[in-house]
């Protein structure tokens, strides 16, 4: 089944994959821009046989399809997308870039046409509305109105053919869309000034004509724009893959394949420069990559050999030789291409009420023209054609639909750049919602500075007083281990004649007791007068050093997954070994002002671990955390949960993804701290790719600007068009003051969605 | 007034003059990145 789906990868370029005997399969579909046509993609495909499944995305032109190889080919599904009246394109590589700038150039064109002829023909109508009263020679006007129509047809034909095309395919699939109202009020605007012209007499619209067709081009322009700008989110890591890469032969030589047929094991020359193609490790040359792309983190960073490198990070530093650990499709980037494709091809629930919203506000408008129309027939017939004109064209469903998508798209765009990447439609929007926020400690919220732990006592000293007398004896030092060390410090507890040896040790005198502090033979020196007593420095090497083991910590937290193995460090007294300490990983470095920003926004930050107590509430300590628990087994973690929720909270439960699976698809919504191929395994509505919980953060500012941004956008459409419809009804408005305003107000949701993808400002 | 007879053709002729003029910009790829032609003025690795 897998070999179906490959062909039509590389036949077709669609992104496709397969999974238990079900193909995946995302490809772009053109002309696609309203709820209307997404329902009429999706109806059209799910009815045929074999489809297990599709999501159709009208905002970013996207369609995701499950279907069964064995029952159906691609080239059916996709046929039927033609039938349904639209194109169906591939995704990435040439033809979408060819596809995308085709329609961008068609679309400068059509504008600069309908600019240019509205500025014509609101010239010569101007004339004829400028005479008035006074009267202008019936002949100049007569002149002027087929000068109008002379310009307004070409207008009309070539500029305003995408709204009858889309009406066209409303209404033959029997459903109405934005395109409807626009066709018509332009159909009748024409005809009527078409007639009026022949006749030389009546009104002439073709001023409002040309003028609506502009500004309804320019408004779908910059939502094209700005949903072009979206899926290059995408796209760049779809596309930063190289067309060629340069394999080394077992002989020495080197020629240049596809990415696609690299297999693991094979060694590959990059230059610098050039983006990694898959996950491999380093095996010549220390360099600098440049993640950005796949994890958001800005800074490059250093890999020496033997390190492993991700594919489509960037080779920064020097021409370096790697070892594939993977195939192309198998790598973490894919990974990510993967899920990005799937999440924008969804559509989230609040994208669907819009839609349905959207369709009854369509036939709401027309039956309003319609009433209208009918009763100034009535009342004052010369009134009806344009007050029913301005109430097609005044209504703006724009907020309902295709800006609600839009704003999602534009957020999701933002934090895939940040290293936040959402997995599922929805999670946004629940983001937006969270107000508890609990973290399983290991792997989130530590790693950084050492942490100190007891791990054995021998004699008459408590743990604390252990604790005590090691911080004293650190007091002096500015070692990092010596600063974990001193969080146990105890004001009485202080120590005189100290002295540091260096990659050994601390010695000195609490109460008239030598004390040392450090390696094991550095301690248990003491314990032989002859060896080394105190206040002799005896400078013998050091098998294990105390020094190097907080270097060993810090090195450590370049993989957040790696154990850091505890090292001893040992206390002890001229009678022996007192106690054991170790060191294990600590708070990472931007924990605590993460959990500050999490509270600035609001939220309660809770700990469930499933570690020691004692090394829950070091790190909650730390992070002034009140709610931490330790020692929970998964079940409880999930308990946990569950009764928070069942109290009314919205949680966001953060974890490492891979061992946390149940608590998280328990939360409210789930994020995972992913890296590297863990990525494709790792359960979570939300991938954290870069480690700093401060994107998290991010994340729900972004969200709940997301959400505000739409409530934004419902709230003015509903103003905008309670306001405007009336006056319309009334005839107090004329049509075209009736485009320019829709096309304002359409265009500023639009802008306030796109408003999203952009990054905000330097923040302290 | 019968200037105008010959003025507003004159104005349509000079409108599909730019109307042309926009079409060759167009489809010769000037408007296709706006944004890559102004940062290799300042790109150091660009002649």
């Amino acid at each position: 089944m897998d070999h179906v789906a490959h062909a039509s990868l590389s036949s077709l370029g669609h992104a496709s994959w397969s999974a238990r005997g079900v193909s995946h399969t995302v490809f772009a579909i053109e002309g696609m821009r309203c709820a209307n046509c997404s329902r009429a993609v999706t109806r059209a495909i799910s009815a045929l046989p074999g489809v297990e499944h599709i999501s159709v995305n009208a905002a970013t032109g996207r369609a995701a399809v499950d279907w069964d190889p064995t029952t159906i080919a691609l080239k059916k599904i996709l046929d039927a997308v033609t039938r349904a009246g639209f194109k169906p394109l591939p995704l990435g590589g040439v033809t979408a870039a060819s596809a995308q700038r085709a329609e961008h150039r068609l679309a400068l064109k059509r504008i600069g046409l309908a600019g240019l002829g509205m500025m014509q023909t609101m010239m010569f109508v101007y004339c004829i509305y400028a005479a008035g009263s006074h009267g202008i020679d019936p002949a100049i006007a007569q002149y002027l109105k087929l000068a109008g129509l002379l310009i307004a047809t070409p207008v009309l034909v070539y500029c305003g053919s995408p709204f009858f095309t889309g009406a066209l395919r409303d209404i033959r699939r029997g459903s109405l869309g934005m395109d409807v109202p626009v066709a018509l009020a332009l159909a009748i605007a024409y005809t009527a000034s078409v007639i009026n012209t022949l006749r030389g007499a009546g009104e002439i619209y073709f001023d409002s004509v040309t003028m609506f067709i502009f500004f309804l081009l320019a408004g779908r322009f910059v939502e094209m724009t700005v949903r072009q700008r979206n899926l290059s989110a995408t796209e760049a890591l779809a596309r930063s893959l190289p067309s060629t890469v340069a394999r080394i032969a077992a002989d020495g030589t080197t020629e240049r394949i596809s990415p696609e047929l690299i297999r693991p094991g094979d060694l590959l020359s990059i230059p610098k420069g050039a983006v990694i193609p898959v996950d491999c490790r380093l095996v010549e040359g220390d360099t600098v990559v440049d993640e950005s792309l796949l994890t958001g983190e800005s800074t490059a960073i250093a890999k020496r050999t033997g390190e492993s490198l991700l594919g489509g990070a960037i080779n920064v530093g020097r021409p370096t030789r790697v070892i594939a650990m993977t195939r192309t499709s198998e790598s973490m980037l894919a990974s990510l291409v993967r899920l990005l494709e799937r999440t924008q091809a969804a559509r989230p629930s609040i994208t669907q009420a819009a839609d349905r919203v959207a369709s009854w506000f369509v036939v709401l408008t027309v039956s309003l023209a319609l009433a209208a129309a009918l009763f100034w027939l009535f009342a004052e017939p010369t009134r009806a054609l344009p007050a029913a004109l301005a109430v097609l064209v005044v209504t703006c469903p724009c907020a309902l639909s295709p800006t609600t998508p839009a704003a999602i798209a534009a957020a999701t765009a933002r934090l895939a750049r940040l290293g936040l990447l959402v997995t599922r439609p929805d999670a946004l929007e629940r983001l937006a919602r969270v107000d508890v926020m609990v973290i399983d400690k290991t792997g989130t919220l530590t790693c950084g500075a050492p942490v100190v732990e007891v791990t054995d006592i021998k004699g008459e000293y408590s743990r604390d007083a252990l604790l005590q007398i090691a911080a004293a004896l650190e007091s002096v030092s500015d070692h990092p281990i010596a600063v974990a060390f001193r969080a146990h410090a105890n004001k009485n507890v202080t120590a005189d004649s100290l002295e540091e040896f260096p990659g050994k040790g601390m010695e000195g005198r609490i109460n008239g007791t030598w004390w040392r502090l450090g390696t094991h033979q550095f301690v248990m020196d003491l314990t032989r007068p002859h060896a080394g007593a105190p206040g002799t420095p005896e400078r013998t090497s050091a098998t294990a050093s105390a020094t190097a083991n907080s270097d060993a910590a810090s090195a450590e937290c370049a993989d957040p997954h790696a154990e850091f193995a505890p090292t001893g460090i040992f206390l002890g007294t001229p009678q022996g070994l007192a106690a054991t300490f170790s060191l294990t990983d600590g708070l990472r470095p931007d924990a605590a002002l993460a959990v500050e920003q999490l509270r600035g926004l609001g939220l309660q930050v809770a700990i469930a671990s499933g570690d020691e107590q004692t090394r829950v509430d070091t790190v909650a300590r730390q992070l002034h955390i009140q709610d931490a628990l330790g020692r929970l087994t998964p079940q409880q973690k999930l308990a946990l949960v569950q009764q928070r929720q069942a109290a009314g909270s919205n949680i966001l439960m953060v974890g490492d993804g891979i061992n946390d699976g149940p608590v998280l698809a328990a939360a409210s919504v789930s994020c995972a701290m992913a890296r590297g191929s863990a990525v494709a395994q790792a359960a979570g509505d939300l991938l954290l790719l870069n480690d700093s919980l401060t994107t998290l953060a991010e994340g729900i500012r972004t969200a709940r600007q997301m959400r505000a941004a739409i409530r934004q956008n419902l709230a003015w459409a509903l103003a905008y068009n309670l306001a405007a419809v009336p006056l319309a009804a009334m005839g107090w408005i004329a049509p075209w003051v009736a485009a320019i305003g829709m096309s304002m107000s359409s265009l500023l949701v639009v802008l306030n969605a796109a408003r999203l993808a952009r990054p905000r400002g330097a923040r302290p | 007034m019968n200037i105008v007879f010959l003025l507003i053709p004159l104005g349509m002729v000079l409108m599909v003059a730019a109307v042309a003029a926009l079409f060759w910009a167009v489809n010769s790829g000037q408007y296709d990145d706006l944004e890559d032609a102004g940062r290799t003025v300042v790109d150091p690795e660009d002649e």
